[in-house]
Protein backbone atom coordinates (compact mmCIF):
# COMPACT_ATOMS: atom_id res chain seq x y z
CA UNK A 1 0.00 0.00 0.00
CA UNK A 2 1.24 3.43 -0.89
CA UNK A 3 2.32 5.46 2.12
CA UNK A 4 0.51 8.74 2.87
CA UNK A 5 2.67 11.79 2.24
CA UNK A 6 1.72 14.07 5.12
CA UNK A 7 3.37 17.05 3.50
CA UNK A 8 0.74 17.08 0.76
CA UNK A 9 -2.11 16.30 3.16
CA UNK A 10 -1.22 19.30 5.36
CA UNK A 11 -0.59 21.58 2.37
CA UNK A 12 -3.92 20.59 0.83
CA UNK A 13 -5.75 21.14 4.13
CA UNK A 14 -4.21 24.59 4.58
CA UNK A 15 -5.07 25.50 1.00
CA UNK A 16 -8.72 24.46 1.38
CA UNK A 17 -8.93 26.48 4.62
CA UNK A 18 -7.37 29.55 2.98
CA UNK A 19 -9.62 29.34 -0.08
CA UNK A 20 -12.78 28.96 1.99
CA UNK A 21 -11.85 31.69 4.50
CA UNK A 22 -14.02 34.40 2.85
CA UNK A 23 -17.02 32.09 3.29
CA UNK A 24 -16.13 31.25 6.88
CA UNK A 25 -15.50 34.93 7.67
CA UNK A 26 -18.42 36.31 5.63
CA UNK A 27 -19.93 38.00 8.67
CA UNK A 28 -16.60 39.33 9.90
CA UNK A 29 -15.08 41.72 7.30
CA UNK A 30 -12.56 42.96 9.87
CA UNK A 31 -11.04 39.49 10.21
CA UNK A 32 -10.88 39.21 6.45
CA UNK A 33 -8.87 42.44 6.52
CA UNK A 34 -6.60 40.92 9.20
CA UNK A 35 -6.08 37.90 6.94
CA UNK A 36 -5.10 40.15 4.01
CA UNK A 37 -2.58 41.99 6.20
CA UNK A 38 -1.35 38.64 7.56
CA UNK A 39 -0.69 37.40 4.03
CA UNK A 40 1.13 40.65 3.27
CA UNK A 41 3.39 40.08 6.27
CA UNK A 42 3.77 36.42 5.29
CA UNK A 43 5.19 37.52 1.93
CA UNK A 44 7.60 39.89 3.67
CA UNK A 45 8.67 37.40 6.34
CA UNK A 46 9.19 34.54 3.87
CA UNK A 47 11.13 36.69 1.40
CA UNK A 48 13.25 38.03 4.25
CA UNK A 49 13.80 34.41 5.28
CA UNK A 50 15.11 33.72 1.77
CA UNK A 51 17.54 36.62 2.09
CA UNK A 52 18.66 36.10 5.69
CA UNK A 53 17.91 32.45 6.40
CA UNK A 54 19.00 31.01 3.07
CA UNK A 55 21.56 33.49 1.76
CA UNK A 56 22.79 34.65 5.18
CA UNK A 57 22.38 38.36 4.39
CA UNK A 58 21.00 39.77 7.64
CA UNK A 59 19.46 42.92 6.14
CA UNK A 60 17.23 45.46 7.89
CA UNK A 61 16.30 47.11 4.60
CA UNK A 62 13.43 44.79 3.70
CA UNK A 63 10.71 47.24 4.75
CA UNK A 64 12.57 49.92 2.81
CA UNK A 65 12.24 47.84 -0.38
CA UNK A 66 8.58 47.31 0.48
CA UNK A 67 8.18 51.09 0.89
CA UNK A 68 9.92 51.70 -2.46
CA UNK A 69 7.27 49.48 -4.06
CA UNK A 70 4.47 51.31 -2.25
CA UNK A 71 5.69 54.90 -2.60
CA UNK A 72 7.04 54.25 -6.10
CA UNK A 73 3.64 53.16 -7.36
CA UNK A 74 1.83 55.95 -5.48
CA UNK A 75 4.14 58.67 -6.76
CA UNK A 76 4.04 57.37 -10.34
CA UNK A 77 0.25 57.50 -10.16
CA UNK A 78 0.30 60.99 -8.66
CA UNK A 79 2.81 62.57 -11.04
CA UNK A 80 2.72 60.46 -14.20
CA UNK A 81 -0.88 59.31 -14.03
CA UNK A 82 0.01 55.64 -14.29
CA UNK A 83 -2.61 53.04 -13.41
CA UNK A 84 -2.08 51.16 -10.14
CA UNK A 85 -1.14 48.01 -12.05
CA UNK A 86 1.48 49.78 -14.16
CA UNK A 87 2.72 51.56 -11.03
CA UNK A 88 3.08 48.28 -9.15
CA UNK A 89 4.99 46.65 -12.01
CA UNK A 90 7.35 49.62 -12.44
CA UNK A 91 7.91 50.12 -8.71
CA UNK A 92 8.66 46.39 -8.34
CA UNK A 93 11.37 46.82 -10.94
CA UNK A 94 12.55 49.97 -9.14
CA UNK A 95 12.79 48.03 -5.85
CA UNK A 96 14.87 45.42 -7.69
CA UNK A 97 17.16 48.11 -9.06
CA UNK A 98 17.70 49.63 -5.60
CA UNK A 99 18.23 46.07 -4.30
CA UNK A 100 20.95 45.67 -6.92
CA UNK A 101 22.72 48.83 -5.75
CA UNK A 102 22.42 47.90 -2.06
CA UNK A 103 23.53 44.34 -2.84
CA UNK A 104 26.66 45.59 -4.62
CA UNK A 105 27.44 48.10 -1.86
CA UNK A 106 27.03 45.40 0.80
CA UNK A 107 29.16 42.77 -0.93
CA UNK A 108 31.97 42.94 1.58
CA UNK A 109 29.79 43.59 4.62
CA UNK A 110 28.78 40.87 7.02
CA UNK A 111 26.92 40.47 10.30
CA UNK A 112 26.66 43.65 12.36
CA UNK A 113 28.16 45.83 9.61
CA UNK A 114 25.57 44.70 7.08
CA UNK A 115 22.79 45.19 9.64
CA UNK A 116 23.98 48.72 10.48
CA UNK A 117 24.39 49.65 6.82
CA UNK A 118 20.86 48.54 5.96
CA UNK A 119 19.39 50.22 9.05
CA UNK A 120 21.09 53.45 7.96
CA UNK A 121 19.71 53.08 4.41
CA UNK A 122 16.23 52.45 5.78
CA UNK A 123 16.42 55.47 8.08
CA UNK A 124 17.70 57.73 5.28
CA UNK A 125 14.71 56.69 3.18
CA UNK A 126 12.23 57.20 6.05
CA UNK A 127 13.60 60.65 6.90
CA UNK A 128 13.56 61.66 3.23
CA UNK A 129 9.95 60.55 2.84
CA UNK A 130 9.09 62.43 6.04
CA UNK A 131 10.89 65.59 4.99
CA UNK A 132 9.60 65.87 1.42
CA UNK A 133 6.13 67.11 2.39
CA UNK A 134 5.26 68.49 -1.04
CA UNK A 135 6.13 65.33 -2.91
CA UNK A 136 5.37 62.45 -0.55
CA UNK A 137 2.92 64.07 1.83
CA UNK A 138 5.45 63.68 4.64
CA UNK A 139 4.07 62.24 7.89
CA UNK A 140 0.50 62.70 6.60
CA UNK A 141 1.19 60.02 4.05
CA UNK A 142 0.48 59.52 0.38
CA UNK A 143 -2.98 58.61 -0.95
CA UNK A 144 -3.13 55.82 -3.50
CA UNK A 145 -5.87 54.88 -5.93
CA UNK A 146 -7.53 51.49 -5.33
CA UNK A 147 -6.15 48.64 -7.38
CA UNK A 148 -9.56 47.00 -7.85
CA UNK A 149 -12.90 48.65 -8.56
CA UNK A 150 -14.71 47.18 -5.61
CA UNK A 151 -15.63 47.98 -2.02
CA UNK A 152 -15.55 44.30 -1.09
CA UNK A 153 -12.49 42.88 0.62
CA UNK A 154 -12.94 39.44 -0.89
CA UNK A 155 -11.18 40.16 -4.24
CA UNK A 156 -8.27 41.72 -2.33
CA UNK A 157 -8.18 38.68 -0.09
CA UNK A 158 -7.81 36.33 -3.04
CA UNK A 159 -5.36 38.67 -4.73
CA UNK A 160 -3.09 38.75 -1.66
CA UNK A 161 -3.46 35.00 -1.16
CA UNK A 162 -2.54 34.43 -4.82
CA UNK A 163 0.44 36.73 -4.41
CA UNK A 164 1.55 34.83 -1.30
CA UNK A 165 1.16 31.44 -2.99
CA UNK A 166 2.88 32.63 -6.17
CA UNK A 167 5.79 34.18 -4.27
CA UNK A 168 6.14 31.08 -2.06
CA UNK A 169 5.97 28.87 -5.14
CA UNK A 170 8.62 30.94 -6.89
CA UNK A 171 10.86 31.06 -3.81
CA UNK A 172 10.54 27.31 -3.27
CA UNK A 173 11.45 26.70 -6.88
CA UNK A 174 14.41 29.02 -6.41
CA UNK A 175 15.42 27.39 -3.12
CA UNK A 176 15.27 23.96 -4.72
CA UNK A 177 17.35 25.07 -7.70
CA UNK A 178 21.07 25.80 -7.89
CA UNK A 179 20.24 29.30 -6.56
CA UNK A 180 19.03 27.89 -3.25
CA UNK A 181 21.96 25.52 -3.00
CA UNK A 182 24.46 28.32 -3.65
CA UNK A 183 22.64 30.78 -1.35
CA UNK A 184 22.99 28.30 1.50
CA UNK A 185 26.60 27.47 0.72
CA UNK A 186 27.38 31.22 0.81
CA UNK A 187 25.56 31.53 4.13
CA UNK A 188 27.60 28.66 5.53
CA UNK A 189 31.04 29.70 4.33
CA UNK A 190 31.70 32.18 1.54
CA UNK A 191 35.36 31.23 1.11
CA UNK A 192 34.64 27.51 0.96
CA UNK A 193 31.77 28.11 -1.48
CA UNK A 194 34.07 30.14 -3.76
CA UNK A 195 36.66 27.34 -3.56
CA UNK A 196 33.93 25.02 -4.84
CA UNK A 197 33.36 27.24 -7.88
CA UNK A 198 30.39 29.31 -6.65
CA UNK A 199 30.24 32.85 -8.07
CA UNK A 200 29.73 34.57 -4.70
CA UNK A 201 29.13 38.10 -6.04
CA UNK A 202 26.47 37.03 -8.51
CA UNK A 203 24.44 35.04 -6.00
CA UNK A 204 24.70 37.52 -3.13
CA UNK A 205 23.49 40.35 -5.35
CA UNK A 206 20.80 38.09 -6.85
CA UNK A 207 19.49 37.39 -3.34
CA UNK A 208 19.11 41.13 -2.70
CA UNK A 209 17.48 41.85 -6.08
CA UNK A 210 14.98 38.99 -5.94
CA UNK A 211 13.87 39.58 -2.35
CA UNK A 212 13.73 43.36 -2.88
CA UNK A 213 11.41 42.82 -5.85
CA UNK A 214 9.14 40.50 -3.89
CA UNK A 215 8.97 43.01 -1.00
CA UNK A 216 8.38 45.86 -3.46
CA UNK A 217 5.57 43.96 -5.17
CA UNK A 218 3.89 43.15 -1.85
CA UNK A 219 4.30 46.78 -0.75
CA UNK A 220 2.71 48.10 -3.95
CA UNK A 221 -0.33 45.81 -3.71
CA UNK A 222 -0.80 46.40 0.03
CA UNK A 223 -0.54 50.21 -0.36
CA UNK A 224 -3.17 50.25 -3.12
CA UNK A 225 -5.40 48.05 -0.96
CA UNK A 226 -5.11 50.28 2.12
CA UNK A 227 -5.14 53.47 0.01
CA UNK A 228 -2.57 55.25 2.12
CA UNK A 229 1.12 54.85 2.88
CA UNK A 230 3.07 56.74 5.56
CA UNK A 231 6.79 56.78 6.43
CA UNK A 232 5.90 55.12 9.74
CA UNK A 233 5.94 51.77 7.94
CA UNK A 234 9.73 52.21 7.86
CA UNK A 235 10.32 52.57 11.58
CA UNK A 236 12.69 49.99 13.01
CA UNK A 237 9.85 48.47 15.03
CA UNK A 238 8.05 47.44 11.84
CA UNK A 239 11.16 45.76 10.45
CA UNK A 240 11.65 44.06 13.81
CA UNK A 241 8.14 42.61 13.58
CA UNK A 242 8.92 41.07 10.19
CA UNK A 243 12.19 39.66 11.51
CA UNK A 244 10.48 38.32 14.63
CA UNK A 245 7.79 36.64 12.50
CA UNK A 246 10.48 34.93 10.43
CA UNK A 247 12.55 33.96 13.47
CA UNK A 248 9.60 32.54 15.42
CA UNK A 249 8.35 30.69 12.34
CA UNK A 250 11.81 29.52 11.38
CA UNK A 251 14.36 31.70 9.72
CA UNK A 252 15.59 28.90 7.46
CA UNK A 253 12.17 27.94 6.23
CA UNK A 254 10.07 29.91 3.76
CA UNK A 255 6.83 28.24 4.75
CA UNK A 256 7.79 28.36 8.45
CA UNK A 257 8.31 32.13 8.22
CA UNK A 258 5.03 32.57 6.32
CA UNK A 259 3.05 30.50 8.85
CA UNK A 260 4.81 32.34 11.69
CA UNK A 261 3.76 35.68 10.18
CA UNK A 262 0.13 34.62 9.76
CA UNK A 263 -0.14 33.19 13.29
CA UNK A 264 1.52 36.20 14.86
CA UNK A 265 -0.57 38.72 12.92
CA UNK A 266 -3.76 36.98 14.05
CA UNK A 267 -2.45 36.66 17.63
CA UNK A 268 -1.61 40.35 17.75
CA UNK A 269 -5.16 41.18 16.68
CA UNK A 270 -6.72 38.70 19.11
CA UNK A 271 -4.71 40.22 21.96
CA UNK A 272 -5.42 43.83 20.95
CA UNK A 273 -7.22 44.45 24.26
CA UNK A 274 -3.91 44.01 26.04
CA UNK A 275 -2.58 47.13 24.34
CA UNK A 276 1.20 47.36 24.37
CA UNK A 277 1.44 44.33 26.64
CA UNK A 278 0.78 42.10 23.65
CA UNK A 279 3.98 43.45 22.10
CA UNK A 280 5.79 42.72 25.37
CA UNK A 281 4.49 39.14 25.27
CA UNK A 282 5.49 38.93 21.63
CA UNK A 283 9.00 40.21 22.48
CA UNK A 284 9.32 37.62 25.25
CA UNK A 285 8.26 34.88 22.83
CA UNK A 286 10.95 36.06 20.45
CA UNK A 287 13.59 36.00 23.20
CA UNK A 288 12.55 32.51 24.29
CA UNK A 289 12.62 31.29 20.69
CA UNK A 290 16.11 32.66 20.14
CA UNK A 291 17.31 31.13 23.40
CA UNK A 292 15.67 27.71 23.24
CA UNK A 293 14.56 27.10 19.64
CA UNK A 294 16.99 28.76 17.27
CA UNK A 295 15.32 27.13 14.28
CA UNK A 296 11.99 28.66 15.26
CA UNK A 297 8.83 26.97 16.44
CA UNK A 298 7.32 25.92 13.10
CA UNK A 299 10.41 24.92 11.10
CA UNK A 300 11.51 22.00 13.30
CA UNK A 301 8.12 20.37 12.78
CA UNK A 302 8.36 20.80 9.01
CA UNK A 303 11.98 19.61 9.00
CA UNK A 304 11.05 16.42 10.84
CA UNK A 305 8.25 15.76 8.42
CA UNK A 306 10.40 16.37 5.32
CA UNK A 307 13.35 14.31 6.57
CA UNK A 308 11.02 11.54 7.68
CA UNK A 309 9.44 11.37 4.23
CA UNK A 310 12.85 11.54 2.51
CA UNK A 311 14.22 8.73 4.67
CA UNK A 312 11.08 6.65 4.05
CA UNK A 313 11.54 7.16 0.29
CA UNK A 314 15.17 5.97 0.49
CA UNK A 315 14.26 2.92 2.61
CA UNK A 316 11.33 2.02 0.35
CA UNK A 317 13.59 2.41 -2.71
CA UNK A 318 16.13 0.02 -1.19
CA UNK A 319 13.41 -2.46 -0.21
CA UNK A 320 12.00 -2.38 -3.73
CA UNK A 321 15.45 -2.87 -5.25
CA UNK A 322 16.17 -5.80 -2.91
CA UNK A 323 12.81 -7.33 -3.85
CA UNK A 324 13.57 -6.99 -7.56
CA UNK A 325 17.00 -8.57 -7.07
CA UNK A 326 15.38 -11.41 -5.11
CA UNK A 327 12.79 -12.00 -7.81
CA UNK A 328 15.52 -11.93 -10.49
CA UNK A 329 17.48 -14.59 -8.63
CA UNK B 1 48.08 19.94 -16.11
CA UNK B 2 50.89 22.40 -15.55
CA UNK B 3 51.08 24.85 -12.69
CA UNK B 4 53.79 27.42 -12.49
CA UNK B 5 54.37 29.62 -9.46
CA UNK B 6 56.74 32.33 -10.65
CA UNK B 7 58.64 34.58 -8.20
CA UNK B 8 55.63 35.07 -5.90
CA UNK B 9 55.93 37.70 -3.15
CA UNK B 10 53.19 38.54 -0.69
CA UNK B 11 53.43 41.30 1.89
CA UNK B 12 50.98 42.06 4.69
CA UNK B 13 52.10 45.56 5.66
CA UNK B 14 55.67 45.07 6.83
CA UNK B 15 55.38 41.28 7.09
CA UNK B 16 56.80 39.32 4.18
CA UNK B 17 54.64 36.19 4.12
CA UNK B 18 56.06 34.92 0.82
CA UNK B 19 59.37 36.00 -0.58
CA UNK B 20 60.13 35.06 -4.17
CA UNK B 21 58.62 31.56 -4.25
CA UNK B 22 58.99 29.75 -7.57
CA UNK B 23 58.22 26.16 -8.49
CA UNK B 24 56.17 24.24 -11.00
CA UNK B 25 53.98 21.16 -11.02
CA UNK B 26 54.00 19.19 -14.25
CA UNK B 27 51.50 16.39 -14.65
CA UNK B 28 50.11 14.19 -11.88
CA UNK B 29 52.81 14.73 -9.28
CA UNK B 30 52.23 14.01 -5.60
CA UNK B 31 53.91 16.86 -3.78
CA UNK B 32 54.31 17.42 -0.07
CA UNK B 33 54.57 21.00 1.16
CA UNK B 34 56.24 21.25 4.55
CA UNK B 35 57.84 23.84 6.75
CA UNK B 36 57.82 25.06 10.34
CA UNK B 37 54.80 26.96 11.73
CA UNK B 38 54.42 30.35 10.08
CA UNK B 39 56.61 29.38 7.12
CA UNK B 40 53.90 30.48 4.63
CA UNK B 41 52.49 27.11 3.52
CA UNK B 42 48.82 28.01 3.87
CA UNK B 43 49.50 31.49 2.50
CA UNK B 44 51.01 29.92 -0.61
CA UNK B 45 47.95 27.73 -1.13
CA UNK B 46 45.79 30.82 -0.66
CA UNK B 47 47.74 32.56 -3.41
CA UNK B 48 47.41 29.59 -5.76
CA UNK B 49 43.67 29.28 -5.10
CA UNK B 50 43.05 33.01 -5.53
CA UNK B 51 42.22 34.04 -1.94
CA UNK B 52 45.24 36.37 -1.98
CA UNK B 53 46.62 38.25 -4.93
CA UNK B 54 50.44 38.22 -4.91
CA UNK B 55 52.16 41.57 -4.31
CA UNK B 56 54.64 40.55 -6.99
CA UNK B 57 55.04 37.57 -9.31
CA UNK B 58 52.32 35.40 -10.77
CA UNK B 59 50.75 31.95 -10.90
CA UNK B 60 50.06 30.24 -14.23
CA UNK B 61 47.84 27.26 -14.89
CA UNK B 62 48.37 25.54 -18.23
CA UNK B 63 50.13 28.68 -19.47
CA UNK B 64 47.28 31.01 -18.45
CA UNK B 65 47.84 33.56 -15.69
CA UNK B 66 45.40 32.78 -12.86
CA UNK B 67 46.72 35.06 -10.11
CA UNK B 68 44.28 37.95 -9.78
CA UNK B 69 41.31 35.81 -10.81
CA UNK B 70 38.61 35.31 -8.15
CA UNK B 71 38.74 31.94 -6.33
CA UNK B 72 35.61 30.58 -8.02
CA UNK B 73 37.18 31.01 -11.46
CA UNK B 74 40.39 29.31 -10.38
CA UNK B 75 38.34 26.44 -8.94
CA UNK B 76 36.46 26.12 -12.23
CA UNK B 77 39.76 26.08 -14.13
CA UNK B 78 40.85 23.00 -12.21
CA UNK B 79 42.39 23.88 -8.85
CA UNK B 80 40.56 22.37 -5.88
CA UNK B 81 41.49 22.78 -2.26
CA UNK B 82 40.58 21.95 1.31
CA UNK B 83 41.23 24.12 4.35
CA UNK B 84 43.33 23.66 7.47
CA UNK B 85 40.20 23.83 9.61
CA UNK B 86 37.43 21.73 8.09
CA UNK B 87 34.89 23.86 6.32
CA UNK B 88 31.97 21.66 5.42
CA UNK B 89 28.66 23.46 4.86
CA UNK B 90 27.43 22.45 8.30
CA UNK B 91 23.74 23.24 7.99
CA UNK B 92 23.43 21.42 4.69
CA UNK B 93 23.13 17.68 4.22
CA UNK B 94 26.10 15.62 3.07
CA UNK B 95 24.45 15.16 -0.33
CA UNK B 96 23.81 18.90 -0.70
CA UNK B 97 27.45 19.57 0.18
CA UNK B 98 28.43 17.26 -2.65
CA UNK B 99 26.09 18.89 -5.15
CA UNK B 100 27.46 22.44 -4.70
CA UNK B 101 30.69 22.05 -6.73
CA UNK B 102 29.11 19.88 -9.40
CA UNK B 103 26.29 22.34 -10.03
CA UNK B 104 28.65 25.31 -9.94
CA UNK B 105 30.89 23.67 -12.50
CA UNK B 106 28.15 22.39 -14.84
CA UNK B 107 25.28 24.90 -14.90
CA UNK B 108 23.50 22.97 -17.65
CA UNK B 109 23.99 19.54 -16.06
CA UNK B 110 21.22 17.28 -14.83
CA UNK B 111 20.76 17.15 -11.06
CA UNK B 112 20.02 13.40 -11.05
CA UNK B 113 23.36 12.67 -12.71
CA UNK B 114 25.13 14.67 -9.99
CA UNK B 115 23.16 12.88 -7.28
CA UNK B 116 24.17 9.50 -8.72
CA UNK B 117 27.81 10.59 -8.97
CA UNK B 118 27.68 11.91 -5.39
CA UNK B 119 26.39 8.58 -4.07
CA UNK B 120 29.13 6.78 -5.98
CA UNK B 121 31.81 8.98 -4.39
CA UNK B 122 30.24 8.69 -0.95
CA UNK B 123 30.32 4.92 -1.27
CA UNK B 124 34.04 5.14 -2.12
CA UNK B 125 34.50 7.27 1.01
CA UNK B 126 32.45 4.78 3.06
CA UNK B 127 29.87 7.39 4.02
CA UNK B 128 26.96 6.85 1.65
CA UNK B 129 24.75 5.95 4.61
CA UNK B 130 25.25 9.52 5.86
CA UNK B 131 24.02 11.20 2.64
CA UNK B 132 20.90 12.67 4.21
CA UNK B 133 22.53 13.70 7.50
CA UNK B 134 23.47 17.29 8.18
CA UNK B 135 27.21 17.89 7.90
CA UNK B 136 27.22 19.35 11.43
CA UNK B 137 26.26 15.95 12.81
CA UNK B 138 29.39 14.29 11.35
CA UNK B 139 32.60 13.74 13.30
CA UNK B 140 35.66 15.88 12.50
CA UNK B 141 37.20 13.07 10.45
CA UNK B 142 34.00 12.46 8.53
CA UNK B 143 33.81 16.16 7.73
CA UNK B 144 37.32 15.93 6.30
CA UNK B 145 36.18 13.02 4.14
CA UNK B 146 33.22 15.09 3.03
CA UNK B 147 35.59 17.87 1.93
CA UNK B 148 37.50 15.31 -0.13
CA UNK B 149 34.24 14.09 -1.61
CA UNK B 150 33.33 17.64 -2.61
CA UNK B 151 36.70 17.92 -4.34
CA UNK B 152 35.97 14.81 -6.40
CA UNK B 153 32.67 16.37 -7.46
CA UNK B 154 34.62 19.47 -8.55
CA UNK B 155 36.95 17.12 -10.45
CA UNK B 156 40.00 19.41 -10.45
CA UNK B 157 43.33 18.58 -12.08
CA UNK B 158 45.27 19.88 -9.08
CA UNK B 159 44.15 19.12 -5.53
CA UNK B 160 45.58 21.07 -2.60
CA UNK B 161 45.03 19.45 0.80
CA UNK B 162 45.84 21.47 3.90
CA UNK B 163 46.58 19.15 6.83
CA UNK B 164 44.37 16.26 5.71
CA UNK B 165 45.60 13.94 8.46
CA UNK B 166 45.45 16.34 11.42
CA UNK B 167 43.24 15.14 14.28
CA UNK B 168 41.86 12.19 12.34
CA UNK B 169 41.05 8.75 13.74
CA UNK B 170 43.52 6.06 12.47
CA UNK B 171 40.75 4.27 10.59
CA UNK B 172 39.75 7.43 8.73
CA UNK B 173 43.40 8.19 8.16
CA UNK B 174 43.64 4.99 6.15
CA UNK B 175 40.63 6.03 4.10
CA UNK B 176 42.19 9.44 3.39
CA UNK B 177 45.48 7.78 2.43
CA UNK B 178 43.61 5.46 0.09
CA UNK B 179 41.73 8.42 -1.35
CA UNK B 180 44.94 10.26 -2.15
CA UNK B 181 46.71 7.30 -3.73
CA UNK B 182 43.67 6.17 -5.75
CA UNK B 183 42.85 9.65 -7.06
CA UNK B 184 46.52 10.26 -7.82
CA UNK B 185 46.60 7.06 -9.87
CA UNK B 186 43.65 8.43 -11.81
CA UNK B 187 45.90 11.25 -13.01
CA UNK B 188 45.36 14.07 -10.50
CA UNK B 189 48.18 16.19 -9.11
CA UNK B 190 48.37 16.82 -5.37
CA UNK B 191 49.97 19.40 -3.14
CA UNK B 192 49.63 18.21 0.45
CA UNK B 193 50.50 20.29 3.47
CA UNK B 194 51.21 18.24 6.56
CA UNK B 195 53.06 18.42 9.84
CA UNK B 196 53.07 14.63 10.01
CA UNK B 197 56.63 14.04 8.74
CA UNK B 198 56.46 10.25 8.60
CA UNK B 199 53.30 10.29 6.51
CA UNK B 200 54.35 13.09 4.18
CA UNK B 201 57.81 11.60 3.53
CA UNK B 202 56.25 8.22 2.73
CA UNK B 203 53.42 9.53 0.61
CA UNK B 204 55.10 12.25 -1.46
CA UNK B 205 57.10 11.84 -4.64
CA UNK B 206 58.51 15.33 -4.22
CA UNK B 207 58.82 17.71 -1.28
CA UNK B 208 58.75 21.49 -1.19
CA UNK B 209 60.06 23.07 1.99
CA UNK B 210 59.17 26.63 2.97
CA UNK B 211 60.82 28.65 5.71
CA UNK B 212 60.11 32.33 6.47
CA UNK B 213 58.26 32.64 3.15
CA UNK B 214 61.13 31.27 1.08
CA UNK B 215 61.39 27.98 -0.73
CA UNK B 216 64.49 26.40 0.79
CA UNK B 217 64.28 22.94 -0.76
CA UNK B 218 62.58 21.21 -3.66
CA UNK B 219 63.28 17.57 -4.49
CA UNK B 220 62.64 13.90 -3.72
CA UNK B 221 61.99 13.14 0.00
CA UNK B 222 65.24 11.19 0.45
CA UNK B 223 67.22 14.17 -0.84
CA UNK B 224 65.28 16.79 1.13
CA UNK B 225 65.63 14.77 4.34
CA UNK B 226 69.38 15.30 4.39
CA UNK B 227 69.34 18.88 3.14
CA UNK B 228 71.25 21.03 5.69
CA UNK B 229 68.92 24.02 5.12
CA UNK B 230 65.90 21.87 5.95
CA UNK B 231 67.55 20.40 9.04
CA UNK B 232 68.44 23.89 10.18
CA UNK B 233 64.91 25.16 9.58
CA UNK B 234 63.44 22.43 11.75
CA UNK B 235 66.15 21.91 14.37
CA UNK B 236 67.87 25.30 14.41
CA UNK B 237 71.49 26.16 13.74
CA UNK B 238 74.18 24.33 15.69
CA UNK B 239 76.00 26.76 18.00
Amino acid sequence: MKRVDWRWVLTGGALVLALSAPLLLSGYPYWLHVAIVAYFYAILASSWSLLAGYAGQFSFAHMAFMAIGAYGSGLMGKYWGTTPLTGIVLSTLLAGLVGLVIGVLCLRLKGAYLALFTIAFSEVLRLTLNAELDITGGPNGLDLAPLLNTTSRVPYYYLMLALLLASLGFMYWLAGSRFGLFFRSIREDEEAAAAMGVHIVRYKVAAFVITAMIAGLAGGVEAHYIGLITPNILILGQMSIVIAMAVIGGIESLIGAAIGAILIQFSLELLRELGNWRLVAFGLLLMLTLRFARNGLIYPLIERLVLYQARRAVIEGREQKAKQVGEGA
Amino acid sequence: MELEVRDVHLHFGGIRALNGVSFSVRGPELIGLIGPNGAGKTTLTNVISGVYKPSQGAVYLNGERISGLPPYQIARRGVGRTFQVTRAFRRMTVLENMLVPAMALHPAGRRQEFVDRAHEILRFLTMDHLALEYARSLSGGQQKLLELGRLLMLDPDLIILDEPFAGVHPKLRETIWEFITTVHQQGKAFIIISHDMETIFTLSQRLLVLNFGQLIADGPPEQVKDDPAVIEAYLGKEE
